[in-house]
């Protein structure tokens, strides 16, 4: 299957809070993606990137993180120790250790929804379009077509592949 | 671009189960509990006094925010795969009161009439009136509501105003009072029409409810920022907005919100010159009943219990009519969990 994109654009989100609340309402109160406030009231939505090159998969020392036919980074929950090796070397501190699964807990990228042919949930309601999902060369272009509608304070000039490089969050670890 | 989707939770329409549905207010809480009911085999129709569905989110907040589009394609998607049908330009009202955004609506129908006609209503009719400062001078010529100035402005550019009625802030002066979304907003407008704006605010840059981060944007763009001082009144001349007088404050201990409390100075007064007013100072709910159909509170919000009901059996509320002024994620969470609610009651569950 053709490897999708999750792709959050900080220079669009209005912090609204809508993607918390959806992720919310379909994990039984647990959010996935979270917002935080930075000093200056910037409401900032953190979530998984599900990273080209992900850090917390290679880093794993019982294989339990892996990524499935869309691209998703995901847990084998069985075999999970909780050593928290990902939380460590997660550039965005996405990965939580859950009491009650007793495993690391994170975005799978709506995996039970896509099995039905729907898309991830923060994508489809986000009302400012900041979140798109698909494969890449269509999120690089609805990214590119909703940035042009920024304020010319969240503009940026950035090559095509510096943008391509954010999407992927393939920064690679050096 | 791709709407929104409010049937986020399922592909296609399921089996009906013959229940209906009124919803009042196409605004974020009303088109998301619309998506859970349909996706739950309900029919819904939806009512609102504007001419198109999406509230503030189309009629109010800015195009850089959120793309006409989104909402549109996304109410558009609920009218065509899921067969909600859309009462346009139609107050629900039981009593009367006169509202924001009262001159689009062309029909009225009674709340009580869609209690009878519907197995469950739901009122999600938002915060469609301004609060009122009470200062001598409040009511001149040139003191301009900002929900109607952003209607307008919007509205023009929907095509549903006249160029006529847009004010020309071509070089003029316009203040704001107050620090809120709705205050940074009219400013974000009001700069791009040309406007020379001043806000001023009574407690300083970190307390206000916009943010830094916002409020430097706009400070960059030339709006003069005012902070720690407070409205006296407003002079006029002619019947016509002159200049604003305001006190300086300091800020005391903490109050309720856990900001500190702004003390105006006797004797600060000064003066500023202005030719249009925007008191941006708070919305205050707009149930769509004026009486004692069903119950509100002290501030005018529509009470609910814990199954997101009214205290009329079979009537439930959501959103900012029953919160107060939040976020459209707010409204969209109250319009989900309500809508869950609304199911479980028709299916006798609750
Ligand atoms: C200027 C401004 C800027 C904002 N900016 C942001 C932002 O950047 N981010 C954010 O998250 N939130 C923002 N908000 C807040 C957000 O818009 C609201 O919290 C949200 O829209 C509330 O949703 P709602 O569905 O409860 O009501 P609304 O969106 O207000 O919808 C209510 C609907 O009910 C209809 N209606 C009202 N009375 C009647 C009646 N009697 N009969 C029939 N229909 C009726 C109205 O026409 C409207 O369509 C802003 C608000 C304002 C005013
Ligand atoms: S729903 Fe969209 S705009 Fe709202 S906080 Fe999430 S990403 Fe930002
Ligand atoms: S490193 Fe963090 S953001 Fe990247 S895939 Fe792993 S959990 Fe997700």
């Amino acid at each position: 299957m053709e490897r999708k994109y999750l792709y959050l654009d900080y220079l669009t989100c209005i912090g609204c809070e809508t993607c918390e609340t959806v992720c919310a309402f379909i994990h039984d109160g647990n959010p996935n993606i979270r917002i935080y406030v930075t000093e200056n009231k910037q409401y900032v939505p953190i979530n998984c990137k599900h990273c080209d090159d992900a850090p917390c998969l290679r880093v794993c020392p019982t294989h339990a993180i892996y990524r499935d036919e869309d691209g998703a980074v995901r847990i084998h929950e069985e075999k999970c120790i909780g050593c928290l090796a990902c939380l460590q070397v997660c550039p965005y501190g996405v990965p939580f250790y859950s009491l009650k699964v007793k495993a690391i807990t994170k975005c799978d990228m709506c995996a039970d929804r896509r099995e039905e042919g729907l898309e991830p949930a923060c994508a489809l309601m986000c009302p400012a379009e900041a979140i798109q999902y698909g494969p890449l060369e269509i999120v690089l272009e609805l990214v590119k077509e909703r940035r042009a509608k920024n304020i010319p304070e969240h503009q940026r000039e950035l090559s095509d592949e510096e943008l391509e490089r954010s999407v992927i969050s393939g920064y690679s670890v050096l | 671009m791709r709407g929104m989707k409010f049937s986020f939770l399922c592909r296609s329409k399921p089996e009906k189960t013959g229940k209906r549905v009124a919803i009042i207010g196409a605004g974020p809480a009303g088109l998301t509990a619309a998506g859970y009911l349909v996706c739950k085999g309900h029919d819904v129709d939806i009512y609102d006094k504007m001419p198109e569905p999406g509230g503030l989110m189309l009629f109010v907040i800015p195009e850089f925010r959120i793309p006409v589009e989104r909402v549109r394609l996304g109410a558009k998607e609920l009218e065509e795969e899921f067969e909600v049908t859309y009462y346009p330009k139609t107050k629900v009202m039981e009593g009367e009161r006169q509202d924001e955004g009262d001159e689009f609506y062309e029909r009225v129908v009674r709340l009580s009439e869609l209690k009878e006609k519907y197995d469950a209503v739901l009122i999600a009719t938002g915060i469609w009136n301004v609060r009122r400062i009470g200062i001598p001078g409040d009511d001149l010529e040139g003191i301009i509501s900002p929900l109607e100035l952003l209607f307008w402005i919007k509205g023009h550019e929907l095509g549903y105003v006249p160029k006529e009625k847009v004010p020309d802030l071509k070089g003029k002066k316009v203040g704001i009072i107050g620090a809120g979304l709705t205050a940074v907003d009219v400013a974000f407008e009001c700069n791009r029409l040309g406007a020379e704006v001043e806000i001023f605010y009574r407690r300083t840059i970190r307390e206000a409810p916009a943010g830094a981060y916002e409020i430097n944007i706009l400070r960059n763009r030339g709006v003069k920022w005012f902070e720690l001082v407070t409205p006296k009144r407003v002079i006029g001349e002619n019947g016509r907005v002159k200049a604003i007088e305001l006190l300086r404050t300091r800020l005391g201990e903490p109050d309720e919100t856990g900001r500190r409390r702004p003390i105006p100075i006797p004797g600060s007064e000064f003066q500023v010159e202005l030719d249009y007013l925007v008191f941006a100072i708070g919305m205050v709910s707009t149930p769509p009943v004026n009486g004692s159909y069903l119950a509100t509170d002290r501030r005018g919000r529509i009470v609910v219990d814990s199954r997101h009901m009214t205290s009329v059996e079979g009537i439930f509320a959501a959103g900012d009519v029953v919160n107060g002024p939040t976020k459209v994620g707010r409204a969209i969470k109250d319009g989900l969990y309500t809508a869950v609610s609304i199911d479980k009651w028709l299916r006798g569950e609750l």
